[in-house]
């Protein structure tokens, strides 16, 4: 890649060798008219209405690569005249009731309509049944599909369900006579859009993670939201930029604001929508929005209380759903009165990047989760992706669709979503507890061994050995055969029977000894056959590496050691680092709060089940305004402080209530934005200067970047592994369904379900359990009694038990790591 | 004094109160009527049939209303200054003889309260101190525009009452008496002894003086709505703008009497006939009232002023040197 | 394309239009007295005097007596609107698009909008704060489904703010429409007579 000039209608612009016209043109603020192409994934060719002339030849400018040099045009006499021919064919049919339709407004295709300035029609052809269908969270109104299927595009290149695919329209011909009075890219344009409509892969309803990212790219109004659709016009929202706070993916949003009804005037969160050419939501950020605690006023007397209670507890529990601000205000209230701060997740997350850092020297990991989506070799550990951070996901399955990737996601939980990104995928489902093996092998994998700490080389040679195995091998072997023909005799003119000499090739099994390594790391990890073999494909011309480390290792018991482990492999392979924080806000709360390991006598709870609790989502002793009520700002696993802003109004006290009637002096809980900048990494930025948007050319412009602060490196001691602690037996792992987080998420009313054990399909099969069921789920520290869910998006024979309903206390099953033995008995 | 002749004069006079007190209240009924006739409305229509009963609505607003009296109002004056303006007019009444004498169960009556040898004196005397009424209530208003009026109406009453005169003074001339009667008499002989063909100047000077006598349009500057709201009105309220309002009304009424009783012969010999074209006469009269307010337009005070003193009372001179020289010889 | 050309022409006489004939005003003593006798001898009162009386015979009544009598208003008149239904179905033609909602200057429609059970849009509330309206017309000139339209009732007063938004008063009533009673609609907000004319012709072959 190097810097080159092109010329775009007479003006110069620098851009990448190799970047798409069209994108270079944005960049540059040129406006190429564009539908069916999406940013960050692959062109569709489907609108062709991006053509442009480049050195006097018509290329797509979503398609063609620049040159240096080059001289594009974007208007000629026949590019017009194929752009006035493309909207008039999307025009054909259309419905024109823009008045009922949700899209009205931020339309595409009124916009280009418009923007080309069609006002008659030259085209027709007679319309075929297309009656709306409900797809659940999603209706497609097919009558108005115009077939740029951005929608099949983003869920398969961004998202990696792959849930959309094209189906047959069954409409006539088009016209005969059009073929030869249309401009040439409309008529097949039209061709091809005449043929197709979209569909669901399996017919009739979606099997999918219910990103709705579909309904977010559609350019039109035919996918959209079941549950928003004609309930309000698009410019009568009123759009509030904010960060979504369920993960740490952090990821851009917009509430759209309006009053609730005619008789109810109060504001009320209609949608979320997202700029989906640069960020991608998962359906938890895009359904999950109203959650807000509602409260009448200030209870004075509620308020009272919690400043007595702060006044005599000696400590504060809280959970890293909470802004940098209030985790700064909770930091300075131990420092003025000495509470013990109880958060275990993130001091889990914190100890593991402290270990971190003192083999790599940096305080935190210093990669962005965007560097996944740059790779084309990704490794994922210790994390269930999916539900961990969908972010991530779409990271990992884009990055191996838009470069061509590969990747390994080593796992003890098969996951069907990840195993059907693709063949480049290596699945690994190793045992739990053996997660330092994992780490070896990927040391031993891509390390190179000469500078690898001596002992750290010598451990992993301790499990190569040679062996001989016995290889068939196919070996193609000439053979002479004599066959007898029948043949007629020339002279005689009889029919006789000669013999003739043949010969072919025939294959023949053989076998052979053969001494190969055997790496007994791969047995451990439970690597699959052929291993070496799929290996050296995947390899292949694969030059950028990431790896993205799971909350599985936060908790594990080694921590430390894998912390350690994971600073070698950035140290000594090509791969960067990214860590998932488990929370919407770990990272943040991580860094900013010194945090305790046990509680005091009497404790105060933010969010969590104390002695007396501050509640967000109202359900504890003083409300407290929810993330969508409160101005703030969150750390991200992009390693950027985003600012998120209040949607709703909040009538009731907040912590920085209480921090001022404990000592503390801030008219705002947003004063503590600026004061950030005393926490290593942070910076003294003022909250209304935070910036939360995209340039045209994707740059991220939200909040500020963390700079990564150095750390002491001490060794790089790390201890062998116990090849025995692997848990073999039956097992639960503490995570979360597709679309649910927190309490947050479950308030929504989009999202609200029922907790239960969410279990594969097979595992169902297996224990005779049916959807519903209810059983008791017993392990060494306790039982709950939950009810059976099958999870299509479950895969393998653990189930989940999920933590996204506090009232269910489900982290008191388990020790600190998140699989656990336990016996599940149907009651 | 006889007894009889008491009661019998008692009696004339309640009558008359009571007749043109109501004569007042239809007159305001036909004026609306007609105005709005004239102007293609149908004016009062809503209380009574054809809005008859209008007038009733008025009486009952107008008796209950609330009697305001200004705070910087001269209370006695202002309270009294309507009073004068009604009873002047009905004062005025005693001298006119509303029909020819006629006998009732042997009783000979007289339809005329007071045959005062000097009934037209008398008439114009009482009728000139009815400017009082509207003089007093606009200074004792203390409001501006009731003084506007008060100097209007100084102005206007002095210089006519000049007109009036001296317009009359030829007919006196020629009757020799200032008795009504007289008058009657005078012209009893048929429509041919009619003063009005002898002395038509003098009759047309009195009947413009009316207008200005009676504050009528043209001549309606005293209370000039578009101007000085209602003149002496302004500040009253209830039963005692009434009264100014019944005042008017009835001069309108006793006016028209003297008119045709000076001019067109009043009730000639006074048969039934005479008497009931006295009465239409007078409807004439009273009508034309009507008439020019809703055809003619106001006229500035200036104007009235030059009209008054710049022609008609030359002419009213002239007149009357003209009967003194004819009468000569 | 609208031209001006009309407007150009500022001789008004040709429109119908003429000067008044104001005589000078008197000068002299002689010209006012002129004046005096021209208009008192030679009739000018008179002939108001006449005029009055010729009306007064003719009794050529113009009162129309309102409460009881009606005049009708012009169809082009914008008084309080109504929401019309479809002519033959008798269904609301209101489609729920929020265009007079957005077009609305004093800001006092307000409609609550939702899908229904065939998956259409419906409008569950829609209410006109008459208190606010200035009745400007734009709603009606903007509404593509000649839904919201001026109608001719003029006599807005009410002793109940509340009165002045019940949708349900607007919309003509339903068992009229089914009776197809409902007049086609002429007045404000109406397509005009040649709207056909204007309409570009596009190829329906299906």
């Amino acid at each position: 890649m190097s810097e080159i000039t092109i010329t775009i209608d007479g003006k110069e612009v620098k851009t990448q060798e190799g970047e798409l016209i069209l994108n270079a043109a944005r960049a540059n603020d040129i406006f190429i008219p564009a539908i069916c192409y999406l940013t960050r994934c692959s062109p569709t060719l489907a609108c062709r209405i991006c053509l442009v002339e480049a050195d006097g030849k018509q290329v797509y400018a979503c398609n063609a690569k620049s040159k240096d040099g080059m001289e594009i045009t974007t208007s000629t006499e026949t590019i017009e005249a194929e752009k006035r021919a493309i909207m008039e064919v999307y025009d054909v049919n259309h419905p024109l009731q823009c008045g009922v339709c949700d899209q009205s407004g931020e339309c595409e295709l009124q916009n280009y309509t418009l923007e080309v300035g069609v006002d008659s029609q030259s085209y027709a052809i007679k319309d075929v049944d297309r009656s709306i269908q409900n797809w659940g969270l999603l209706n497609y109104d097919p009558s108005l599909c115009i077939m740029c299927e951005r929608c099949t595009t983003v869920c398969k290149d961004m998202i990696g369900d792959g849930a959309l695919s094209t189906r047959p329209r069954g409409s006539d011909a088009i016209d005969a006579e059009f073929k030869e009075s249309m401009p040439k890219d409309a008529y097949s344009m039209w061709n091809k859009l005449n043929k197709s409509l979209i569909q669901p892969n399996n017919g009739e309803t979606l099997d999918c993670t219910d990103c709705g990212e579909c309904s977010a790219v559609c350019p039109v109004g035919a996918i959209v939201s079941a549950d928003f659709q004609y309930t309000s016009n698009s410019w009568e929202l009123t759009k509030v930029p904010a960060t979504c706070s369920h993960c740490s993916a952090g990821c851009q949003i917009q509430y759209e604001v309006k009053h609730d009804s005619i008789d109810a005037p109060e504001p009320k969160i209609y949608r979320v929508q997202n700029e989906w050419n640069y960020v991608s939501l998962c359906g938890a950020g895009r359904y999950g929005y109203n959650f807000e605690n509602k409260v009448e006023g200030k209870d004075e007397a509620a308020f009272a209380k919690a400043v007595e209670a702060f006044e005599k507890a000696d400590t504060i529990a809280f959970d890293s759903q909470i802004t940098n601000e209030e985790a700064l205000i909770l930091q300075k209230l131990k420092e003025a009165r000495g509470y013990k701060l109880i958060n275990e997740e993130a001091r889990k997350f914190a100890a593991f990047m402290k270990a971190y850092a003192s083999v790599s020297g940096n305080a935190t990991f210093k990669t962005p989760l965007k560097a996944v989506n740059d790779a084309n070799f990704v490794i994922s550990v210790g994390s269930a992706v999916k539900t961990d951070n969908p972010n991530a996901r779409f990271a990992l399955n884009n990055s191996m669709i838009m470069n061509k990737g590969a990747a390994m996601y080593f796992h003890p939980v098969a996951d069907p979503v990840v195993e059907s990104m693709g063949k480049n995928i290596m699945a690994i489902n190793h045992a739990p507890m053996q997660e330092e093996a994992v780490m070896y092998l990927i040391l031993d994998l891509f390390a190179k061994k000469d500078v690898l700490p001596a002992e750290v080389a010598e451990y992993i040679a301790s499990f190569h050995s040679m062996k001989t195995v016995t290889v068939t091998e196919t070996v193609k072997e000439k053979v002479i055969e004599i066959v007898k023909e029948m043949k007629v005799n020339e002279e005689t003119g009889e029919e006789e029977e000669i013999e003739v000499e043949k010969s072919k090739m025939v294959p023949k099994k053989v076998q052979k000894e053969v001494e190969v390594d055997d790496n007994r790391l791969l047995e451990i990890v439970g690597a699959p056959k052929k291993f070496d073999e799929t290996m050296e494909k995947m390899l292949k011309k694969k030059d950028t590496f990431a790896m993205m480390v799971g909350p599985d290792f936060y908790s594990h018991p080694n921590a430390a050691n894998l912390a350690r482990l994971v600073a070698l492999v950035e140290k000594y392979t090509a791969f960067s680092i990214t860590m998932i924080p488990e929370k919407g806000n770990s990272l943040g709360v991580a860094m900013i709060c010194e945090l305790d390991e046990s509680a005091g006598k009497y404790s105060v709870g933010y969010n969590v089940a104390a002695d007396f609790v501050l509640s967000a989502a109202g359900k504890g002793d003083l409300d407290m305004p929810a993330m969508n009520q409160q101005e703030g700002t969150l750390t991200s696993i992009q390693l950027r402080v985003n600012p998120t802003n209040a949607a709703l109004p909040y009538e009731g006290y907040e912590l920085n209530d209480i921090a001022n009637a404990l000592g503390l002096d801030a008219k705002e809980t947003i004063d503590y934005t600026e004061m950030l900048g005393a926490v290593a990494g942070f910076k003294a930025e003022k909250f209304d200067d935070l910036p939360n948007h995209y340039t045209n050319k994707g740059e991220e412009m939200r909040g500020y970047a963390l700079e990564i602060t150095e750390a002491t490196t001490v060794d790089e001691n790390v201890e062998k592994f116990d090849e025995d602690a692997a848990m073999k037996e039956a097992l639960v792992y503490l995570a979360n369904p597709t679309l649910q987080f927190n309490d947050f998420t479950n308030m929504s009313h989009q999202l609200n379900e029922e907790v239960g054990l969410y279990v594969s399909s097979d595992y169902a099969k297996a224990n005779e359990l049916a959807e519903g069921d209810k059983v008791a789920v017993e392990t060494t520290k306790g039982s709950l009694e939950l009810h059976v869910k099958i999870d299509s998006k479950i895969g393998g024979n653990i189930p989940f038990v999920p933590s996204f309903d506090s009232n269910l206390n489900s982290e008191a099953l388990f020790n600190d790591y998140r699989f656990c033995s336990a016996t599940i008995k149907k009651v | 004094m006889e007894t009889a002749y008491f009661i019998e004069t008692i009696i004339k006079i309640v009558v008359i109160l009571l007749v043109f007190s109501a004569l007042a209240g239809f007159g305001t009924y036909f004026e609306r009527k007609i105005l709005a006739f004239m102007q293609r409305r149908l004016g009062p229509m809503n209380v009574g049939p054809f809005g008859v009963l209008q007038i009733a609505a008025d009486g009952i607003k107008l008796f209950t209303k609330e009697d305001i009296v200004p705070t910087n109002a001269v209370g006695p004056i202002f309270k009294i200054a309507p009073v004068i303006t009604a009873a002047t007019a009905f004062m005025a009444a005693a001298a006119i003889p509303f029909m020819p004498q006629f006998t009732i169960f042997g009783y000979t009556v007289h339809p005329i309260v007071a045959d005062v040898n000097i009934g037209i004196l008398y008439i114009l005397g009482v009728m000139a101190v009815g400017f009082y009424g509207p003089l007093l209530g606009s200074l004792a208003s203390s409001n501006k525009f009731a003084l506007l009026s008060a100097a209007r109406a100084a102005a206007v009453f002095i210089s006519y009452e000049v007109v009036t005169g001296l317009a009359l003074l030829a007919p006196l001339m020629m009757v020799g008496s200032f008795s009504l009667i007289d008058f009657n008499n005078y012209q009893a002989g048929g429509v041919g002894d009619w003063i009005i063909w002898s002395q038509p100047v003098a009759f047309v000077l009195f009947w413009i003086a009316a207008f200005a006598e009676t504050g009528r349009t043209p001549f309606h500057l005293v209370a000039n709505d578009h101007e000085i709201i209602d003149g002496f009105g302004t500040e009253y309220s209830g039963m005692r703008w009434g009264l100014f309002f019944i005042g008017e009304y009835a001069n309108m009424f006793f006016i028209s009497f003297v008119i045709v009783l000076l001019f067109l012969g009043g009730f000639g010999d006074g048969s039934v006939f005479g008497a009931l074209m006295f009465l239409l006469k007078m409807a004439f009269f009273f009508f034309f009232f009507l008439w020019t307010r809703a055809a003619w337009p106001d006229i500035r005070p200036d104007q009235l002023m030059w009209l008054c003193w710049k022609i008609l009372m030359p002419l009213a001179v002239l007149n009357v040197v003209v009967t003194g020289f004819v009468m000569m010889f | 394309m609208m031209s001006l050309e009309q407007f150009e022409n500022r001789n008004v006489s040709e429109s119908g239009y003429y000067k008044v004939d104001i005589e000078s005003y008197p000068e002299t003593g002689w010209e006012k007295a002129k004046q005096v006798f021209s208009r008192a001898i030679r009739g000018e009162l008179f002939v108001g005097l006449w005029v009055v009386m010729r009306e007064m015979i003719k009794f050529d009544i113009h009162t129309v007596q309102y409460p009881k009598e009606k005049l009708p208003v012009g169809p082009r008149y914008r008084a309080v609107h109504e929401m019309q239904r479809l002519w033959e179905s008798g269904t609301e033609r209101c489609i729920g698009c929020g265009l007079c909602e957005k077009i609305c200057i004093s800001d006092c429609i307000r409609m609550d909008t939702k899908i229904d059970e065939n998956n259409r849009k419906v409008v569950s509330e829609y209410t006109i704060n008459l208190g606010r309206c200035i009745f400007c017309g734009y709603c009606a000139e903007v509404c593509p489904e000649l839904a919201i339209v001026h109608g001719g009732r003029y006599e807005n007063t009410s002793e109940q703010r509340a009165h002045y938004t019940e949708y349900d008063d607007m919309l003509t009533p339903f068992d009229m429409a089914l009776k197809g009673e409902v007049p086609e609609y002429p007045g404000f907000g109406a397509v005009t007579p040649h709207e056909d004319e204007r309409v570009k012709s596009t190829p329906l072959a299906y």
